[in-house]
């Protein structure tokens, strides 16, 4: 039996390339202070040099702070050194081997803002800025826009403005931060759904922390996150399902943090519960896999072999996306893919990059 | 790709048994006891096991009578063990089935002396259930946790004076409390000397009163059970208490809840943020591979295969939640590729044989 360190060293071993990241910056600093060049880490599958995109990745935009200045929210608008796109993270993926990264806004304060014209004009800030990001690194990033939830039409017309006026590839939804009673599931929310489903562009869904907010999560382990996160998205996934969201817009495509959160890993019981008491789920059309077979993806956010394998069993290899939740640095390097037996050189491809690609309309050559 | 009836069908013509739950009186009434299945695998009868099967037992009433929980009690229905759950176990397969407390209502009591009575009803209401029955049935003990020493003074009442080989415990009623607080200490105490099995089974705390659970789907119970389990098994992990005792055992009903299907968070967050695993000694696996273990309630083979991938063979076992309708008979160990004989005898019941010190034989 391992004891935590060779745990931990076995895990850092592994996971070098992209788990340095939390102190990644200095190194590169450092390094380039001294002059020393930064070799670009160029991912291969046998002799084939593949696309690397990490769907999952974050970027805070400094202009906020202007738009929030003198209101509530003027605290919030402090974006943090190392969500703000620079040569740092463009010298981080580089080491990491990833080629592109998909952009979604880091935090949710935006989602509390009860004043329809600031919400909008906060979010339409992110995404001229996130454009800005792509329009100075087009073959590094892609961006999705925000939108304020809390009004689902202006969060509907800022994700079409996004995609028709700023080039954004889609929008980065939370669930948790829709507060009271109500649910992204709720008929409300269909304008949104439908708008999607109008443009053909796909959500990437990161948990925005409210579910978090449990005495039972206080204490050690960091459960708001550890569990909230999963959590979070769990329920969101379900109500999409249980309520028959995804019956409704069967062209809506929702790729989901964190491995999907709990479901993906844990289908069984979705099901279950219908054999057992079938009134509650009269408005799910499907079973739970067709829904993850289908519209919902998930990122490889597991962190363990057999975790993975699972997902790829239950979803397919065509449903999964790499992500790193950069910049938080989780132990996420593109080995976790590369190194993993029960995959072959086509899906490992897949979730690399290509089922992102595939879902983006991206042109299949890489650029790198 | 199936439709959803077809699914149905499919899931319900593997599992017709346990869907019946609420019809058993019916069926001895119009067909009389169905015959017993005996489950062989191979040529080998094989003494199945069932760790997740609740009762009630009706003289609760009696203590409760008068008190703000009269309501509380349950004096019939599925939940009275008689010839009904005796048919039903023969149907199925099930040769012994380890009983714990249908529901949780005694936690919420304030009163020490009514909260020690009703425990004590039960628990010895369960005992002559096994004394009726002794060869179908285990019994574990319910206790009044929000008093740690009454909890772990039960515990010791039901398995030395009653006869039971562990306990039965809840985690989501404790309000802003946590089982891994030091004052429950005097409970995990108790239970590592006495060498009690303890079956963690959610008492559905945190599936009320969050309004993200109203809706279809049942989500209180469908998120919040397996969510209780996970949060408490999360909790004895990252704050030391199954280091600080790790004579422990604890069974989580529902496949454990998510951990066991979603182990990396867990040691993936130590490894970014080192200061928050400070209480706790061990990779995850680790507890999973020796203290912890899970009933085999995941409803898929892929789920089993991941379960088995994940905590190994001799960590899981047979579990059905009876007397609610789940699709859970032997078949699904039986036939699941995934297994060879061995690790099918394991799970069915070798694994709790082993752990309780039962006899091998059938009475069959």
């Amino acid at each position: 039996m391992r004891n935590r360190r060779e745990f931990v060293k076995s895990i850092a071993a592994a996971a070098a390339g992209l788990s340095a990241a939390g102190g990644f910056t200095y190194d590169v600093l450092a390094q380039a202070a001294q002059g020393a060049a930064l070799k670009r880490r160029e991912v291969s599958i046998g002799r084939k040099r593949i696309k690397v995109i990490d769907a999952h990745a974050h970027l805070n935009i400094p202009a906020v702070a202007d738009v929030v200045k003198g209101t509530p929210y003027e605290r919030q608008g402090n974006a943090a050194p190392d969500e703000i796109i620079g040569p740092d993270r463009i010298a981080a993926m580089d080491r990491a081997g990833i080629d592109m990264e998909l952009l979604t806004q880091q935090g949710g304060f935006w989602y509390t803002v009860t004043d329809r014209d600031l919400a909008r004009s906060i979010c339409k800030v992110q995404n001229e800025g996130t454009a800005a990001i792509v329009a100075k690194y087009p073959d590094r990033f892609m961006g999705m826009a925000s939108m304020p939830l809390q009004f689902p039409d202006i969060a509907a017309e800022l994700l079409e403005d996004g995609v028709k006026r700023l080039g954004l590839k889609g929008g980065g939804i939370s669930a948790g931060v829709i507060r009271g009673d109500k649910e992204p599931s709720g008929p409300e929310w269909d304008v949104l759904w439908a708008k999607a489903q109008a443009l053909g562009v796909i959500f990437f869904m990161h948990p925005g922390g409210e579910t978090g907010a449990d005495a039972h999560l206080r204490g050690k382990g960091n459960l708001g996150n550890t569990i909230g996160n999963p959590l979070e998205t769990t329920i969101f996934l379900s109500h999409l399902m249980y309520e028959g969201t995804f019956d409704k817009f069967p062209g809506l495509k929702i790729v989901a943090a964190h491995g999907g959160g709990y479901l993906p890993s844990y289908l069984g019981r979705t099901d279950g519960a219908c054999v057992r008491q079938p009134d509650t789920c009269s408005a799910k059309k499907r079973p739970v896999e067709d829904y993850f077979r289908t519209q919902i993806l998930a990122d490889t956010m597991v962190f363990r072999e057999e975790g993975l394998r699972h997902m790829v069993a239950e979803m397919g290899a065509g449903q999964l996306v790499y992500g790193t939740d950069t910049p938080f640095p989780w132990p996420v390097s593109v080995d976790f893919v590369l190194n993993a037996p029960f995959l072959n050189n086509a899906q490992k491809e897949q979730i690399l990059g290509g089922t992102i690609m595939r879902l983006l309309k991206m042109p299949a050559a890489a650029t790198a | 790709m199936g439709t959803r009836r077809d699914f149905v069908k499919t899931l319900a013509a593997g599992t017709a048994a346990a869907c019946l739950g609420s019809r058993w009186s019916d069926v001895l009434a119009q067909t009389g006891a169905p015959k017993r299945r005996e489950v062989s695998i191979g040529r080998k009868r094989i003494k199945v096991i069932d760790s997740h099967n609740h009762l009630n037992v009706a003289d609760v009433a009696r203590v409760v009578k008068g008190t703000p929980f009269e309501r509380q009690a349950v004096t019939t229905g599925d939940g009275i063990i008689g010839p009904e759950r005796i048919a039903w176990m023969d149907r199925d397969g099930i040769d012994v089935a380890l009983l714990t407390q249908q529901g949780a209502f005694w936690y919420a009591v304030q009163d020490r002396g009514l909260a020690r009575d009703i425990v004590k009803a039960q628990n010895e209401g369960t005992a002559a259930v096994v004394a009726k029955y002794p060869d179908r049935f285990i019994g574990m003990a319910s206790m009044p946790l929000q008093f740690p020493d009454l909890a772990a003074e039960a515990l010791e009442d039901g398995i030395k004076r009653l006869g039971f080989k562990g306990g039965g415990i809840s985690a989501g009623w404790a309000g802003a409390k946590n089982l891994s607080d030091p004052e429950y200490d005097v409970f995990w105490s108790k239970a590592q000397e006495l060498g009690a099995f303890l079956f963690m089974h959610p008492g559905g705390t945190n599936g009320n009163g969050d309004p993200h659970f109203a809706g279809k789907g049942a989500l209180g119970n469908t998120i919040g059970n397996p969510l209780e389990t996970t949060i408490f098994f999360s909790r004895l992990i990252y704050e030391g208490t199954l280091d600080k005792f790790p004579g422990l055992k604890i069974c989580g009903a529902h496949g454990g809840g998510y951990l066991p299907s979603y182990l990396g968070r867990t040691d993936a967050q130590c490894r970014r943020q080192d200061e928050v695993c400070t209480g706790k000694k061990r990779p995850v696996e680790d507890y999973f591979h020796t203290q912890l273990m899970a009933d085999i309630m995941v409803f898929r083979e892929e789920g089993l295969r991941h379960l088995v991938a994940e905590l190994g063979v001799g960590q899981l076992v047979y579990g059905t939640d009876i007397p609610f309708g789940w699709p859970v008979t032997p078949d699904f160990i039986l036939n699941a590729k995934i297994l060879n004989d061995a690790q099918k005898e394991q799970i069915l019941g070798g694994n709790l044989i082993k752990l309780l010190k039962l006899s091998p034989n059938t009475t069959a």
